[in-house]
């Protein structure tokens, strides 16, 4: 999913919703994020483009609420809530998910996979 | 001014001629003060002054650039130090006086609270990130703008200053590899991080105005004077500047000709900071464009902040006791507890805990536990302590008993105290944050540019193939990670000093006797071998990107697979070049035994176990990163020893936060 600096994103999304699971004081979503602006983009094991400095989904837990509600490792967050994930810190993007207020969080978050869904359903037209 | 009876203390006015005479060494200060500690930080700033010196002469003499930026960075951080101690020895001369006032008014003042204990404190890997605009390569058309940066870390007395670097427009970050400890720190502690830069290019001469500047402030000072000059001076509010702008300048500042460092940006970081991963923290950016040592900074610094409280490391009391499990009146146990971190362990003797044998019983002590003196046991002298834990939904109370009196009022108060710390450290008390004590220097090797590898691989015409195949080994190897395929495509066999096999083929031994073939052609092949282990070893760097991307993708055979590498590399060159001795010039070769130079693949091979050994370790985890917890759980032991290879082996690491 590489872009065009200045050139609008388009990009095949899956909505996700996460109910949020109370632990005690805190609220946990039962995954792992990686990548950001401030971060080195050529780590990223998941990622297409090598400078993409989105953030990706690195890691899901067995059972949590991420895994149910369809959310997969490798996956890139593109809004959360409303709120942009793709040109913000690591850490912004850590607290743009683990808002103490917020039960529940609304991802879009792409794929390789959705967009060669879409091409094969394209083709096969 | 002052008096010379000895006992009573002496304001020793700066800048005067006793001052001076003073530091000559004519008279011994400590004719003038009584205290220890006086005379300790006295002799630091004796020894700053004679670093100063020193490095004024060294840039007043020296010829070249970059030594005339180091003068002036060790410059910088003698004058930083010079204040900081002159700051201390006031603030104590203050206190001293305080002290002799309260003595006699004969007011007892606030009593001594607790106070908390000190800990360790270590920033490393700082990051700041840059951030080029187009304007950049228009205004400096042709030439590289270069600066040189460094950066000044100042904790309480102590200041320390990292490495220079250089920065210019190929640089995305500016990259400090320093680990920088400071060893008694309180928890209220602010830690200034200061960056200064000095611009490389013209020769900034030093004006008369700053020896003016400073003689006239030079003239003696007053004690209310002193005191704002003090306030001025302290830890947050100081820049010390080597060209004697400003009012901090209190002693005569030699002016020298040489480079000169500004600040450019600021932060200070205090106990909220401290985490056991890497955070981004936000900068004051001083100075603006038009600046000649600007650079556009993106405006955050990354680093990691931990911190090591005492009561986490050491141990904080230890002593006989006896235990009672649950509720049983009989079962008293005979144990010798320490109390040590977040833990009380209790071992049968004293010696097993010398000789780390597993303690008996552990009992937790955190923020969740409760500790009370129970009623007086008829049977027993002493008081009973009533430890209670929550372990899961249970409440577990644990009994102890001490022999005396005295000794349960000194365990009630070692666990008052536990708690204080553990309340004034907070976060760094849920578990110990490693902190790696940095190694003695190892002679690095010194780039004359800071590049990217395209500008040290030189591709002159003799080294055409040497270059050619290296890049294409290193792409074949990493194509086979990504694939990771059974079988080699058919261009591998050009690679096989053997007859091909399968690359995951495990445990090649890598030290290879040097085969007779070499001493026929001692000529070429070491001029060869000696340019491939400069690159190979570049390749070691853990700067370089690709290794990292290995470790990341493939866990289970990046061990096997890093052994090969370095060797292929040189037998694989060493062998072209006897191909182009021979006059064949292509890529065809014919199997022949590898050649393996006696003398460079040694160090590589050195530097290949080490490789070796670290990918194998960090293969173990799989490709998770560090992982900074939210307070979620605490991670396991193993986890724990696991995160501080990975920590050591690749600095800065492609974080990863759960949520």
């Amino acid at each position: 999913m590489s872009f065009i600096p200045g050139q609008p994103v388009t990009a095949v999304v899956q909505r996700i919703e996460i109910l949020k699971l109370r632990d005690g004081d805190n609220l946990i979503l039962g995954f792992s994020i990686g990548g950001g602006i401030d971060q080195d983009p050529s780590q990223n094991p998941f990622s297409e483009d090598k400078a993409d400095k989105g953030i990706y989904v690195t890691r899901v837990s067995e059972g949590g609420p991420a895994e149910v509600a369809g959310l997969r490792v490798g996956d890139k967050i593109m809004q959360v809530n409303g709120w942009d994930m793709t040109m913000v810190t690591h850490d912004q993007a850590r607290k743009r998910l683990t808002k103490k207020k917020e039960d529940v969080v609304r991802l879009l978050i792409s794929r390789k996979s959705l967009e060669e869904v879409v091409r094969q359903s394209m083709m096969q037209r | 001014m002052f008096c010379r009876n000895q006992t009573s203390r002496a304001t020793v006015a700066r800048g005067s001629a006793l001052e001076m005479e003073i530091r000559r060494g004519k008279f011994r200060q400590s004719v003038f003060m009584e205290t220890p500690q006086d005379s300790d930080i006295q002799k630091k700033i004796d020894y700053e002054i004679r670093m100063r010196e020193g490095a004024c002469k060294l840039l007043a003499a020296c010829s070249q650039r970059d030594q005339a930026l180091e003068a002036s960075k060790s410059l910088l951080t003698c004058n930083a130090r010079i204040m900081a101690y002159m700051s201390e020895l006031q603030r104590m001369k203050e206190a001293q006086v305080m002290q002799r006032v309260a003595r006699r008014s004969s007011d007892a003042g606030p009593m001594d609270d607790r106070s908390p204990c000190k800990g360790k404190v270590a920033i490393s890997d700082l990051r700041i990130p840059l951030m080029w605009k187009d304007t950049e390569y228009f205004k400096n058309k042709g030439e590289l703008h270069r600066c040189a940066v460094f950066c000044l870390l100042q904790l309480g007395g102590e200041i320390f200053d990292t490495d220079m670097v250089m920065v210019d427009r190929t640089l995305t970050d500016i990259c400090f590899d320093n680990t920088i400890v400071f060893n008694e720190a309180a928890p209220g502690f602010e830690l200034r991080v200061e960056l200064y830069s000095c611009c490389s290019e013209d020769d900034c001469s030093a004006g008369s105005t700053p020896r003016k500047l400073a003689s006239k402030l030079s003239s003696s000072l007053g004690r209310s004077a002193g005191k704002k000059m003090r306030a001025s001076l302290e830890p947050g509010a100081c820049s010390p500047t080597s060209n004697g702008g400003g009012a901090t300048i209190l002693l005569p500042v030699p002016s020298v000709p040489g480079p000169k460092y500004h600040l450019l940006a600021h932060t200070t970081l205090n106990l909220s900071h401290v985490q056991d991963s890497f955070r981004t923290h936000d900068l004051t950016i001083t100075g603006n464009e038009e600046c000649s040592y600007w650079l556009p900074l993106y405006g955050s610094v990354c680093c990691r902040l931990a911190a090591q409280p005492h009561c986490m490391t050491q141990q904080m009391m230890s002593g006989c006791l006896r235990v009672k499990l649950g509720g049983e009146p009989q079962g008293w146990t005979n144990v010798y507890g320490v109390l040590k971190g977040t833990n009380l362990f209790c071992y049968h003797q004293k010696e097993d805990m010398e000789a780390n044998v597993e303690p008996v019983l552990t009992i937790g002590i955190n923020k969740e536990t409760r500790i009370r003196a129970a009623e007086k046991d008829p049977q027993s002298k002493a008081q009973n302590i009533c430890i209670t834990n929550q372990y899961g939904g249970e409440e577990v109370t644990h009994t102890l008993s001490a022999d005396s009196r005295e000794d349960t009022q000194r365990w009630m108060e070692a666990f008052w105290q536990q708690f204080y710390d553990m309340s004034q450290w907070r976060q760094c008390c849920d578990d110990l944050m490693k902190i790696e004590l940095p190694s003695p220097r190892k002679p690095a090797i010194v780039t004359p540019k800071q590049g990217s590898l395209y500008h040290e691989m030189v591709i002159d015409t003799s080294d055409d193939i040497g270059t050619v195949t290296d890049i294409l080994t290193r792409r074949m190897e990493e194509f086979e990670l990504r694939t990771q395929l059974g079988s080699p495509p058919h261009w591998m066999s050009l690679f096989e000093e053997d007859p091909p096999r399968s690359p995951l083929n495990h445990q090649r031994l890598p030290p290879r006797s040097p085969s007779p073939h070499l001493h026929g052609r001692p000529p070429r092949s070491p001029r060869l071998l000696s340019s491939n282990a400069s690159l190979t070893s570049d390749s070691d760097s853990p700067s370089s990107i690709s290794p990292c991307f290995r470790q990341a993708w493939s866990p289970d055979s990046s061990s096997s697979l890093s052994s090969r590498f370095r060797p292929r590399t040189l037998s694989l060159d060493a062998k072209l070049s006897t191909l182009r001795g021979r006059g064949y010039g292509g890529y065809r070769c014919s199997c022949q035994p590898p050649v393996a130079g006696s003398v460079s693949p040694r160090p590589a091979q050195t530097g290949l176990s080490c490789s070796s050994s670290t990918s194998s370790s960090s293969s173990s985890e799989g490709s998770n990163s560090q992982e900074s917890e939210l307070g979620f759980s605490r991670p396991s032991n193993a986890r724990r020893s696991l995160r501080n290879l990975r920590a050591k082996l690749d600095p800065r690491n492609w974080l990863q936060s759960q949520v």
